[in-house]
C-alpha cells in the first residue's frame, strides 16, 4: 500500500491536500475538499454527479457552486478507490445527492463508496462497496471485502463485516485514537 | 498464509485468579496443569485458555485505584442508553421494559438477508409535475435493496408509511388480520359477561352476534396460545380462589396469597393437604376446552400440509438455520419469515470488578461519540510493535514469513505513554512452548523509555522536524546496513520509545528427523500440522515500574486518604505476560 511513489506523484494545494497526478477527479469545481487530504493514484472522484432535483433548502441557491462531493480534513483515500455520489428516483425524477465526507477518514484501495455521509473517523477497509444512502456515524470500521446494503445506517463504534454489511463487534475506547489519521497524512511524501 | 501482520497480544491478570478446574482432554497442553503452580510458570499461547485472557492493548482498560490492568471480562457493564441503531432513536428504559429490545418504529431488516429494509409505495408514481402529485398514495411494502425482497412476497401490505411496527403487529403472513392480545382479552371477557348473564343462551345463538369474533377451533399462533392460556389459567385461579380474587383482581400475580398457595398446593397433593374446611373450594380447576383457553389439539393430520409443502416446494422453499434464528418464533418455510424488527443497541459505562470505580462513560445522548471518563490501558502502559530488523530481501515475500532454522531478528519498540520515565524488564523462555520450541533471545532485556513529555511539546515536534527525525533514522540504516545488534544495548532510542532486538531461531515444521531433534510433545502425538501452528509466537513477560507522582496519581479518586500529600514519589509496578505473533514459518 504504502508504495514509493516517483518524485512529484502527488500535486499539493494550497490547504494541503495531496492529489496524485494519476487520479481521475472529475468536475473538481463541485468537490469540496476541507485540506490535508490524500487522493492516490487511480482513485476516481465523480463530482459531475450533481444533484439535478431541485433542494428543499435552500443550500444550492446561495451562489457558488452546488456540491456533489464534499471532503473533511485529513482523509485519506487509497488506491483505486471510487467516491460516487449517490443517486435514486425521487418523485418520478432521478437524482444524485451530495457525498459527505468527515474528517479522519480512511478509504482502502478499491472500494466503492456511494453513501449519503461518512462520519468522522471511519476506517473502511478494502475492496469495500458501501451502498447507495448508507449513512456511516463517526467511529466505525468497515472491514475489508464488505459490502455495506443501501440505505443501511451504521451507528457510532461499529464493527462492520460480510455480504450484506452487518455490525459484527465494537469499537473498543483504546481504539478511538487509532482513527487519527494526521500521522498517515505526514508520512506521505511527495 | 497470504499476509501476515505482527500482532502483540497482553494478558488481563484477572485470568489468573481462577484456578484452572479441568483438564481440556488431549488438546491442553501437559506443561500448562502441571507447572500450574509453580511461581515461575511460562505463559502458553497455545494453551486453549489463553484466547480467552489475551486482547490487544486497545481493548484493555486500566483501573487507577486497583492499579491494574481490566480486560472486558473484569469489567461490569452498565447501560447508559437504549438506542436503536436504524434510526438512532434514543428508547427509554421503561420503554425498553414494557415493549421489548426492538425498534418499535419502522425499522426492520430483511428476513432473507438481514439488510435493513425501506418503505415505499407500490403504486406508481403519477406522472406530472403538479402539487396533487407529490404525494404519493399507498399501500406500502417494505423492500430490500440488498437481495430484493419485498414484503409482497408474504403478501404484506401497509396502508400508512409510518408506524411499521405497529401495523405489522396486525397483519399475519398472508395479508390477514391478526387478533392482537387485546382484542382476545375483550373478547373473552364479552364471553365471560355472557356466559355469566345467561347460560342457557344457546350456543349458536351467542356465536353468530359475535360473527366477527373468534373461532373456538382456529389454530393460534405461539404468541396468541400462551397469552390465551395464560389469562384462563388467571381466570381459573380467580374463580377458585374468590377471596383473594378480591384482593389481588388488579394484578397479575395473584399466586402469592396464602390461599391461592395452599390451593395450588392442594392441587398437587390431591386435595389432602387443602383446608377441610373450606367445602366452597373443592371445585377442581378445570383444564382449558378450546382454542379461546388456550387448548390447542394436536391431530395425527396436522403435518401432512408441512410434508406436502416440503415435497413439493422442496429444499428452497425452507429457511436457512441463520434465517430461522433471527426469528421470534420457529419457522419452517421462507414464506413464513417475517420482517425483524432492529434490536435495540446500547451505551455502556463500564466499571472496574474490584474496586467498582467507573472505567469509561460514553455521554449519554446518542449522537454523541464522547467519553466522560475513559481510562484505557493505552494511556498508561507501554506499547509494543514489531518491525523485521533486517530490510526486505529481493524475493522474500514478506519479512514476516521466516525460514525455519534461521536466526532471524525483529526489533520490538515499546512506547511509552506515561509522563513519567519507566524502567522496563522483558523475559522470554529460552524456547517457546508448543510443539515447535523456537529459540527466543531478548538481546537487551532491560531498558528504560523516557517521558511522554505534553502535548506542547509534541505540537512544536510536529512537521517538518519530526519527519526529518524518521528520515534520518531510515537513512541512518540504509547507509550503514546491518549493523550488528548488540547484546545489552538497546538498538534504538527516541524522545518516549526504546527499540530493542529479539534474535528468533524459529523451528522446523517437518515431522521428520531423528527424535532426538523432537520435542516430547511431538514424540507423542506426531501427525499433521495444527490450525495457525506455524504462527510463531512468542509470550514475553513485561515488568514495568515506575515513579508516579502520587498527588497528580490520586487528583482523580479520593480512597487515597493516606498517602494522598502531595510532592511523595510513589513507586509504581506493573508485570504482567504479552504475547508476541512475529510472523509465520515458512512451510518447505
Amino acid at each position: 500500500m504504502s508504495k514509493k511513489a516517483p518524485k512529484g506523484e502527488y500535486i499539493e494545494t494550497d490547504t494541503g491536500n495531496k492529489v496524485s497526478r494519476r487520479s481521475q477527479i472529475i468536475g473538481t469545481a463541485n468537490i469540496i475538499l476541507g485540506g490535508k487530504t490524500v487522493i492516490q493514484a487511480e482513485v476516481i472522484i465523480r463530482g459531475d454527479l450533481l444533484r439535478t432535483y431541485p433542494s428543499s433548502s435552500g443550500d444550492g441557491g446561495k451562489g457558488g457552486h452546488p456540491v456533489a462531493v464534499a471532503i473533511g480534513r485529513y482523509c485519506f483515500f487509497a488506491r483505486a478507490c471510487d467516491l460516487r455520489p449517490p443517486g435514486k428516483m425521487y418523485k418520478g425524477t432521478f437524482s444524485h445527492y451530495p457525498l459527505k465526507i468527515a474528517d479522519h477518514v480512511f478509504i482502502g484501495p478499491s472500494s466503492i463508496i456511494e453513501a449519503a455521509l461518512v462520519g468522522s473517523h471511519v476506517n473502511i477497509g478494502a475492496n469495500c462497496i458501501i451502498g447507495k444512502f448508507v449513512i456511516i456515524k463517526d467511529f466505525v470500521r468497515v472491514l475489508n471485502g464488505t459490502v455495506v446494503p443501501p440505505n443501511m445506517v451504521i451507528p457510532s463504534f461499529s464493527v462492520v463485516a460480510g455480504i450484506p454489511g452487518r455490525v459484527v463487534g465494537e469499537v473498543s475506547e483504546g481504539e478511538v485514537d487509532g482513527f487519527d489519521l494526521r500521522d498517515i497524512y505526514r508520512s506521505i511524501g511527495n | 498464509m497470504s499476509t501476515f501482520m505482527p500482532y502483540a497480544y497482553f494478558q488481563c491478570p484477572c485470568t489468573d485468579s481462577f484456578p484452572q478446574s479441568r483438564n481440556l482432554g488431549d488438546e491442553s497442553p501437559v506443561s500448562v496443569s502441571s507447572s500450574f503452580d509453580q511461581d515461575d510458570r511460562t505463559f502458553d499461547p497455545r494453551a486453549p485458555r489463553a484466547n480467552y485472557s489475551l486482547y490487544p492493548l486497545e481493548h484493555l482498560l486500566y483501573c487507577e485505584d486497583c492499579h491494574q490492568i481490566r480486560c472486558p471480562r473484569c469489567v461490569l457493564d452498565e447501560i447508559v442508553t437504549w438506542y436503536c441503531p436504524n434510526c438512532l432513536f434514543e428508547v427509554p428504559s421503561s420503554t425498553v421494559k414494557s415493549e421489548g429490545n426492538r425498534c418499535t418504529r419502522s425499522c426492520f431488516q430483511c428476513p432473507i438477508c438481514i439488510a435493513p429494509l425501506s418503505v415505499s409505495s407500490v403504486e406508481p408514481h403519477p406522472e406530472g409535475l403538479g402539487a396533487e402529485n407529490l404525494t404519493v398514495g399507498g399501500p406500502y411494502v417494505l423492500n430490500c435493496a440488498h437481495c430484493y425482497w419485498s414484503s409482497k412476497e408474504i403478501g404484506i401490505q401497509f396502508d400508512k408509511p409510518n408506524g411499521i411496527f405497529a401495523q405489522l403487529a396486525k397483519i399475519k403472513n398472508g395479508g390477514e388480520p391478526i387478533i392482537t392480545a387485546r382484542e382476545r382479552r375483550k373478547d373473552r371477557e364479552e364471553r365471560n359477561r355472557d356466559t355469566s348473564a345467561g347460560p342457557a343462551v344457546d350456543e349458536d345463538g351467542v356465536q353468530e352476534e359475535r360473527a366477527a369474533n373468534l373461532d373456538p377451533n382456529e389454530i393460534l399462533d405461539a404468541e396468541s396460545q400462551f397469552s390465551n392460556l395464560k389469562a384462563f389459567y388467571q381466570s381459573q385461579l380467580a374463580e377458585a380462589s374468590p377471596t383473594s380474587a378480591l384482593t389481588f383482581s388488579g394484578g397479575d400475580y395473584g399466586y402469592g396469597s396464602p390461599g391461592a398457595l395452599s390451593r395450588i398446593m392442594g392441587l398437587y397433593t390431591g386435595g389432602s393437604f387443602a383446608d377441610k374446611k373450606s367445602k366452597s373450594k373443592k371445585g377442581m380447576m378445570r383444564e382449558a376446552q378450546d382454542a379461546l383457553e388456550g387448548l390447542q389439539i394436536v391431530s395425527p393430520t396436522s403435518e401432512d400440509e408441512i410434508i406436502n409443502r416440503l415435497q413439493t416446494e422442496g429444499w428452497d422453499s425452507t429457511a436457512s438455520t441463520v434465517q430461522k434464528d433471527e426469528q421470534s418464533t420457529y419457522t419452517r418455510f421462507i414464506n413464513d419469515l417475517r420482517p425483524i424488527a432492529h434490536l435495540l443497541r446500547t451505551k455502556r459505562a463500564k466499571r472496574c470488578k474490584t474496586c467498582r470505580h467507573i472505567l469509561s462513560k460514553p455521554e449519554p445522548k446518542v449522537q454523541t461519540t464522547r467519553f466522560r471518563i475513559r481510562l484505557v490501558a493505552l494511556n498508561c502502559i507501554p506499547s509494543i510493535s514489531i518491525n523485521p530488523l533486517s530490510p526486505l530481501l529481493p524475493g522474500q515475500k514478506s519479512a514476516f514469513l521466516v525460514t525455519p532454522l534461521k536466526p532471524t531478528q525483529f526489533l520490538l519498540t515499546f512506547t511509552n505513554p506515561l509522563f513519567e520515565i519507566v524502567k522496563v524488564n522483558i523475559a522470554t523462555p529460552a524456547q517457546t512452548p508448543g510443539r515447535f520450541a523456537n529459540k527466543v533471545t531478548v538481546l537487551c532485556p532491560q531498558f528504560e523509555i523516557g517521558a511522554n513529555t505534553d502535548a506542547w511539546e509534541e505540537a512544536l515536534r510536529e512537521g517538518s522536524k519530526g519527519i526529518e527525525r524518521e528520515k534520518r533514522r531510515t537513512k541512518a540504516e540504509a547507509t550503514e546496513g546491518q549493523h550488528q545488534a548488540e547484546a545489552g544495548k538497546v538498538w534504538e532510542r527516541g524522545r518516549n520509545w526504546v527499540s530493542v532486538v529479539v534474535e528468533v531461531v524459529p523451528a522446523s515444521l517437518s515431522f521428520e528427523g531423528p527424535d532426538f531433534m523432537k520435542s516430547e510433545e511431538m514424540l507423542r502425538d506426531g501427525g499433521a500440522l495444527r490450525e495457525d501452528e506455524d504462527v510463531l509466537e512468542i509470550p514475553v513477560f513485561v515488568r514495568v515500574d515506575w515513579e508516579a507522582d502520587a498527588a497528580h496519581d490520586e487528583s482523580g479518586g479520593l480512597s487515597g486518604g493516606g498517602r494522598g500529600e502531595s510532592e511523595v514519589r510513589e513507586k509504581r509496578e506493573l508485570a504482567y505476560w504479552c504475547v508476541l505473533g512475529v510472523g509465520r514459518i515458512a512451510q518447505d
